[in-house]
């Protein structure tokens, strides 16, 4: 450990001084003739997105080849930091999440990217939590939001109405008792929801719904009815203990793939992953819709509102040491990736794409997705808030936070004494006031 | 006499051929050493002296880092908890082994077979042997639950899904995963103590356990002495079992100090703060180590 980190210092520093020599001699006017990017992706084989982009761009300007490099999805801050401290980046890199973003930005590792964000629509959700003061460093081009899905055939087994869009999480609570009470009376040994051991699944909603929640303020008391909800489910057996879930390495795609849970929050990126899924028998046939996820109270609930709900714009840099000649290119890449062609394509392999709006009807036309009112209603319409607010301390305190979420499902300790000790640790470490 | 200049200078053009192959033969092993050990954990003695997040440059930041951790409350529960897991891993890996190893010195029917089988947990990658045994662990579904079911206990233990009981969780998987290696190692040390000296001891009429006093641990001694400072070092910067066993969790239950390291490090970029963390641990390390280093030159006088 000491070892590694030192390493990484001593290529930083050597690196420092490489850069150094070399200069930038690079003109300023845009370089004609063929151009080659590199753009950052992970698990190519399963996450097509980056190739789609990248060939779609190539097609409308065959001057620019993109060209994708692989790092590996669990680690790809890590590794994207080290290359970049490295001077060894991409030109182009994913912001997977609002986490790092931060380290980035204020490690000027991020091109400012202003001009492109001007010339994009409103409709493109997500390019304010990429602003800092005034200036865009970074654009998003993909907008999951969690919803929620629910398998239509074990509700109707169960003889339960399905979700009308107006559920406040209470509801989804008795929904998931009844649930599990009446699929049990049918011999069936599905449970009425599953919520993944994620500490997003409680917390992002939390942080995301309740008035006045402030991760930065250092009061984590809005975690707490979510927390309560939640043994509640698992004390009823509504739901699969944490305990079971982290020992015996569920995923959710089992949990919900192969009917063993009824109900599950998850982020819309799940869609194209269950319609595949469904496809290749890893998943089993059934019908299934999307809801909107359940609300904090009466107000934000209903199809005539718009739900409350979180998830973390997916978006696009530009590494500064980007040779001068090739930024026009890397530009209006950014430029078509968040536009409406980019958009389209991402919708066709049912992905997300940050402007939802403008391409919900692409979208459902993909095979075997489900065509009902809720579920379009769900896909389009929402308030879709950051699951890490941009700020130095997010990460740390995401581990805190982290540490709160599993001894509190774990039944360790109380909701009331883990807050409390999250709260004097994150003090304690000078991350809050 | 005027051979003598043509000898010492022959000799002296040996000697220094003999310096040059010398060091050709070093060199290769040295450059990586230096380039790969030496100057990065040099570095790190400057790094925890600075406020440093891999991207902008290094500022010096004093003490710091260091004042910053003794009001650290996670710090703290790490060191705890890396205590902790080497008091218990210590003395029962090392109480394994040698059983083990007394049990398989003799003549017996499938000896090999037995000695490979106890060996074999070391050589099996770490994150199957979690996977698996944070299988048997399953609170509610797991074999070993089902087994202390089975005698009368209505509430058996969480294991790795309970704060109080995943630390003893993950002792066990330790001292299960590493007592064939140390075994063999004792074993190894076995076969240097002499028979004459057994028979001796039977001459005196001594029984098993006094055979056992008298000749065998002190003829293991400088085995012993090596295995339980490598054991011990060992315990002290555990990392890999505890991070894919129990991430550390629930809550900061497992939480040891190479793991903290880690999160402040490379998943915060704290890495002058990591590099403060990484200098305690290293202070441990030594002082532990010279500590027993003294006690067993005063055994040896």
């Amino acid at each position: 450990m000491k070892r590694s980190i030192a390493v990484l210092g001593a290529a930083a520093a050597i690196s420092l001084v490489l850069a150094g020599c070399g200069g930038s001699s690079g003109s300023s006017e845009a370089a004609s003739g063929p151009i080659t990017l590199t753009l950052a992706g992970w698990s190519l084989s399963t996450t097509p997105e980056f190739k789609t982009l990248a060939d779609g761009f190539h097609a409308t300007n065959p001057d620019v080849t993109i060209q994708v490099k692989e790092y590996d999805a669990t680690n790809y801050d890590t590794q994207m930091i080290a290359d970049l401290a490295a001077g060894k980046g991409p030109d182009l890199y994913v912001q997977k999440n609002l986490k790092n973003f931060f380290t980035y930005q204020d490690g000027k590792q991020l091109l400012d990217v202003s001009d492109v964000a001007k010339g994009l629509p409103d409709t493109v959700k997500g390019l304010s939590n990429y602003q800092i003061d005034g200036k865009t460093y970074a654009i998003p081009y993909r907008g999951d939001s969690w919803v929620m899905y629910y398998n239509q055939a074990l509700f109707d087994k169960a003889g339960v109405d399905y979700p009308d869009g107006s559920w406040t999480w209470d509801d989804y609570v008795s929904t998931s008792k009844e649930l599990t009470t009446k699929l049990k009376a049918a011999k069936s040994k599905a449970l009425g929801d599953y919520q993944h051991n994620w500490q997003s699944t409680t917390q992002g909603f939390a942080l995301a719904q309740t008035p006045g929640a402030d991760m930065q303020s250092g009061n984590f008391s809005y975690l707490k009815p979510y927390y309560e909800r939640s043994l509640a489910l698992q004390k009823a057996g509504a739901q699969v203990k944490i305990g079971d879930v982290t020992t015996n390495s569920l995923t959710y795609q089992a949990q919900f793939g192969k009917q063993q849970a009824a109900m599950m929050p998850m982020g819309t990126w799940y869609i194209a992953t269950l319609l595949a899924q469904q496809t290749s028998g890893e998943a089993d046939q059934f019908k299934w819709g999307i809801a909107p996820a359940p609300q904090f109270d009466a107000t934000t609930a209903g199809t005539s509102k718009t739900p409350v709900t979180f998830g973390d714009p997916t978006a696009l840099g530009i590494n500064p040491k980007l040779d001068k000649s090739k930024v026009t290119a890397a530009k209006a890449f950014l430029g078509y990736i968040a536009g409406k062609q980019g958009a389209e394509s991402l919708a066709k392999i049912g992905i997300t794409p940050a402007d939802s709006e403008a391409v919900a009807d692409t979208f459902f036309e993909l095979k075997g997705i489900p065509t009902d009112d809720l579920s379009k209603f769900a896909f389009a319409t929402h308030d879709t808030k950051p699951e890490n607010p941009v700020a130095k301390s997010t990460p740390a305190l995401q581990n805190l936070l982290n540490e709160l979420h599993t001894s509190v499902l774990s039944g360790s300790v109380t909701v009331d004494a883990a807050i409390t000790k999250a709260q004097d640790q994150a003090k304690s470490q000078g991350l809050t006031k | 006499m005027a051979t003598m200049p043509v000898a010492r200078r022959s000799r002296g053009r040996l000697m220094s051929r003999n310096t040059v192959v010398g060091w050709s033969f070093l060199l290769p092993n040295f450059i990586g050493f230096g380039i790969f050990t030496f100057i990065p954990v040099g570095l790190l003695f400057y790094y925890a002296f600075t406020d440093w997040n891999v991207f902008t440059g290094a500022e010096w930041s004093g003490l710091d880092n260091f004042s910053r951790l003794l009001n650290d409350s996670s710090f703290w529960t790490a060191l705890r908890n890396t205590f902790y897991y080497s008091i218990f891993h210590i003395p029962l890996t090392l109480g394994a082994s040698l059983a083990l190893a007394l049990l398989l010195n003799r003549k017996m029917r499938g000896v090999a077979f037995f000695r490979t089988a106890a060996f074999f947990p070391y050589i099996t990658s770490i994150v199957a042997i979690a996977q698996v045994w944070n299988m048997l662990f399953s609170p509610s579904f797991g074999p070993i639950n089902e087994i202390i079911r089975a005698f009368g206990v209505d509430n058996p233990p969480g294991w790795t899904s309970s704060a109080n009981w995943s630390m003893p969780a993950v002792i066990i998987v330790g001292v299960w995963r590493e007592m064939g290696y140390y075994m063999l190692l004792i074993l190894a040390g076995l076969q240097t103590v002499p028979a004459q000296l057994y028979e001796a001891a039977r001459v005196d009429g001594a029984n098993a356990w006094w055979q056992f006093r008298a000749v065998t641990l002190p003829g293991l001694r400088p085995t012993m002495f090596f295995v339980t400072v490598m054991l011990t070092i060992g315990s002290l910067k555990v990392f890999d079992l505890i991070l894919v066993m129990t991430d550390g969790g629930p809550g900061q239950s497992t939480l040891v100090l190479t793991q903290y390291i880690y999160q402040k490090g490379f998943k915060e970029q704290e890495f002058g703060y990591a590099s403060a963390i990484s200098i305690v641990l290293f202070g441990i390390c030594l002082a532990v180590t010279v500590v027993q280093f003294l006690v067993n030159k005063r055994k040896d006088a």
